[in-house]
């Protein structure tokens, strides 16, 4: 019996020290997501972009000849959740580096745990401003912020459409209102008159009362910040009333997935969109992420995926140029990064207030033929865009 | 010119809005006016009359509008087996709350609700029909129009199946046996219980036409709208609205009371905002409750007396 107790605690001792024994060849990243609760949607849909770009890396040797290990642990979409998490990696398992989270409050939260204990840390999805406004040292982002979605968008505008007037209809959501604020600043810095800017209750059945306004107002542009059933009733009613405008576009969310072509049919022809990523646009890459991820998950990512899949990249990029895994060479690495990824080169950057900010264009979209093209910038476009817009009347 | 247009265009919106309104309503005030219950789960038998045309849809092709016929007969006999097993039952229960089947419609409209997000998950569906955004155009008919208005294809065939049905529905009642029997039930539930009419069969007859009512009204506002699991309870307001605004219980009440409503959000939301389209709402809803307690039906009734 005591011969079986002392061979227990000989295997018990034994195991405590076999994963130091293997940790030789393997570099294990533990990655906060939600995976539970409201967001564990886009939680998922990182959690298997981040393997299908650990099994590319491995497959091809893996991080300076180390197999790469991921662990994701749920955060649950809580803030409080995401800190214990991360203070947990860096206190106990010592990772030198971290990176992940979705949300911009559960990234705030390790971004201040990151600051504290020194550790470098890269947002991979959050997008609220000030995260990147702190002067932090040690944090990184390689996503545009939300002040900077709407550039790409700015540009055409300014260089193609040169428009005069702008009506925005937004819904009345935290979501919408600061979409469509921050769209009166961009018209305002362009010299844009917004003629019309009126809210709706997501949800509505019927929006022609305030696009009959819209039509009465005759903007150039009419812009419009909606979620996806909104985003194609709008179209839908818009081509009814026949709302000739040079342009139609959509904030992002609703207007850029294809369930909006799905549901409002050959009203969605030529509208534009503002969007971070899309699946074909012409990144290295990005088309190869894009099409082995419809293989394995039968749709195609979302622009969250493309950014885990890439941020796993930039770790292995960062790591390998680092002198060592002490802090501020990998620091020093972040801060040398110029590269190009499925979601977009790579740089960050202390410009404009941000500090370690990635800045990057981003994309215009097009539904061309009943399907979303890239349009701008000119460099990354899947195709040529469609400008000047026929009237709703000599359209088919 | 420019403002004529407007104005006769958002009078054109809030008509056929109002028109579907009304039908959602008028099942809503029959059940009311019959049972003296405010069926609170009424939204939700509508989202579930539209997921029978989703998938009639999806998965055979009908066109939504057809499915009426299926949906509609569907939803009768459901109807009639709530009104069996689940609100009899707990008419007959004491409590100290006097109105325990509006606490059971409630509950109802939680779990279809849920069921409905457990079952077809959370997605938002919709049916695209090539007439989707098909409409007639003003300057199409006469060349030198002045102002452009447009009258929306599915809007309006909506609009005109839901007169169709409304008309049926009348006539059903002031013609038909079992018609009257509902109506008598409806003015005077003693008096009816008296001159032999069978007052139980006549709820559950009368709670199976609400549901027929509904499905209809969900049929007709697939193809114009979209459907998700927790689309009731929106509607299920409207229709309240409404019901208080013509009287509670009274048909003729709830046709007019829909076509005000209607015409009342489109002009909100033209000349005030559409962000104050709910607030407009429920300031006409206490302002008909202050105003007006016997609604739109009190003064029907007022007209018909001094004549």
């Amino acid at each position: 019996m005591k011969r079986f107790s002392v061979t227990v605690i000989f295997l018990f001792l034994l195991s405590l020290f076999a994963p130091q024994a293997f940790a030789q060849d393997v570099l294990k990243f533990g990655i906060p997501l939600p995976l539970t609760g409201t967001n564990a949607k886009f939680g998922e849909i990182e959690k298997k972009s981040y393997e299908i770009a650990m099994e590319e890396i491995n497959a091809k040797g893996g991080i300076k000849g180390k197999k790469v290990v991921l662990e994701f642990e749920d955060s649950q979409g809580k803030p409080e959740v995401s800190r214990s998490i991360v203070e947990r990696l860096i206190d106990v398992k010592k990772q030198p580096v971290i990176f992940g989270e979705y949300s911009s409050s559960s990234s705030k939260a390790v971004a201040a745990v990151a600051e504290e204990r020194k550790v470098p840390y890269m947002v991979v999805t959050g997008a609220t401003d000030d995260i990147t406004q702190q002067k932090y040292k040690y944090v990184f982002r390689m996503n545009p912020t939300n002040a900077y979605y709407a550039t790409g968008f700015m540009s055409f505008l300014k260089e193609v459409v040169k428009p005069k007037t702008i009506a925005i209809l937004y819904e009345s959501s935290d979501f919408g209102t600061s979409g469509a604020e921050d769209m009166v600043k961009q018209a305002q810095k362009v010299g844009m008159k917004v003629l019309v800017k009126e809210q709706y209750e997501k949800g509505a059945v019927d929006f022609k009362p305030i696009l009959s306004k819209v039509k009465a107002a005759k903007p150039d542009v009419i812009y419009m910040v909606s979620y996806v059933m909104d985003a194609a009733l709008l179209m839908r009613q818009i081509k009814e009333l026949r709302i000739d405008a040079n342009l139609y576009a959509g904030g992002a969310a609703g207007f850029a997935i294809p369930e909006f072509i799905q549901n409002a049919k050959e009203a969605s022809e030529l509208v534009m969109t503002a969007t971070l990523w899309s699946p074909q646009v012409a990144y290295t890459g990005a088309k190869e992420y894009a099409e082995k991820y419809k293989k394995l998950y039968k749709d195609y990512p979302s622009y969250h995926g493309a950014e885990a899949y890439s941020a796993l990249y930039i770790i292995k990029d960062v790591l390998e140029r680092a002198k060592s895994l002490k802090a501020d060479d990998i620091r020093a690495a972040f801060k040398a990064t110029n590269m190009m990824t499925a979601f977009g080169p790579v740089k960050f950057e202390d410009k404009d207030g941000y500090t370690n900010q990635n800045f990057m264009d981003t994309l215009v979209m097009q539904v061309i033929k009943g399907k979303h093209e890239t349009i701008w910038p000119a460099k990354y476009a899947s195709t040529k865009y469609v400008y000047p817009i026929p009237k709703w009347r000599d359209r088919k | 010119m420019a403002q004529l247009e407007l104005f006769l265009q958002t009078l054109i919106s809030g008509f056929l809005l109002g028109g579907l309104y009304a039908l959602i309503a008028l099942g809503m005030a029959l059940i009311m006016g019959v049972m003296r219950v405010i069926n609170l789960a009424h939204g939700d038998f509508m989202m579930i009359a539209m997921y029978i045309a989703y998938w009639m849809f999806t998965m055979f092709g009908i066109d939504p509008y057809l499915s009426v016929f299926i949906a509609a007969p569907a939803m009768f006999l459901f109807g009639l087996g709530i009104q069996k097993y689940l609100l009899t039952p707990v008419m007959k229960v004491e409590s100290i709350l006097p109105h325990n089947q509006v606490i059971l419609t409630v509950g109802l409209a939680m779990v279809f609700s849920n069921l409905a997000t457990v079952f077809f998950t959370g997605n938002y569906r919709s049916t695209p029909v090539s007439y989707a955004s098909s409409a007639w155009y003003l300057t199409d008919y006469w060349r030198n129009s002045p102002i452009e208005l447009s009258l929306s294809m599915p809007w309006t065939i909506s609009f005109i199946l839901a007169a169709i049905i409304t008309i049926g529905l009348w006539i059903f009642l002031t013609k038909t046996d079992t018609g009257k029997s509902i109506r008598a039930t409806s003015q005077d539930l003693d008096a009816a219980l008296l001159m032999g009419v069978n007052v139980n069969r006549v709820r559950m007859v009368t709670f199976g036409i609400g549901l027929i009512l509904v499905a209809c009204a969900g049929c007709l506002f697939l193809p114009i709208y979209y459907l998700y699991p927790a689309l009731g309870k929106q509607f299920t307001n409207v229709g309240f609205v409404i019901a208080v605004i013509g009287g509670m219980g009274s048909t003729d009440g709830a046709l007019i009371g829909g076509l005000i409503l209607g015409i009342f959000e489109s002009m909100t939301a033209t000349y005030i905002g559409m962000g104050w389209a709910p607030a407009g709402r429920f300031a006409i809803f206490v302002a008909a409750l202050v105003f007006l307690p016997g609604g739109v039906a009190s003064i029907l009734r007022k007209w018909r007396l001094g004549k």
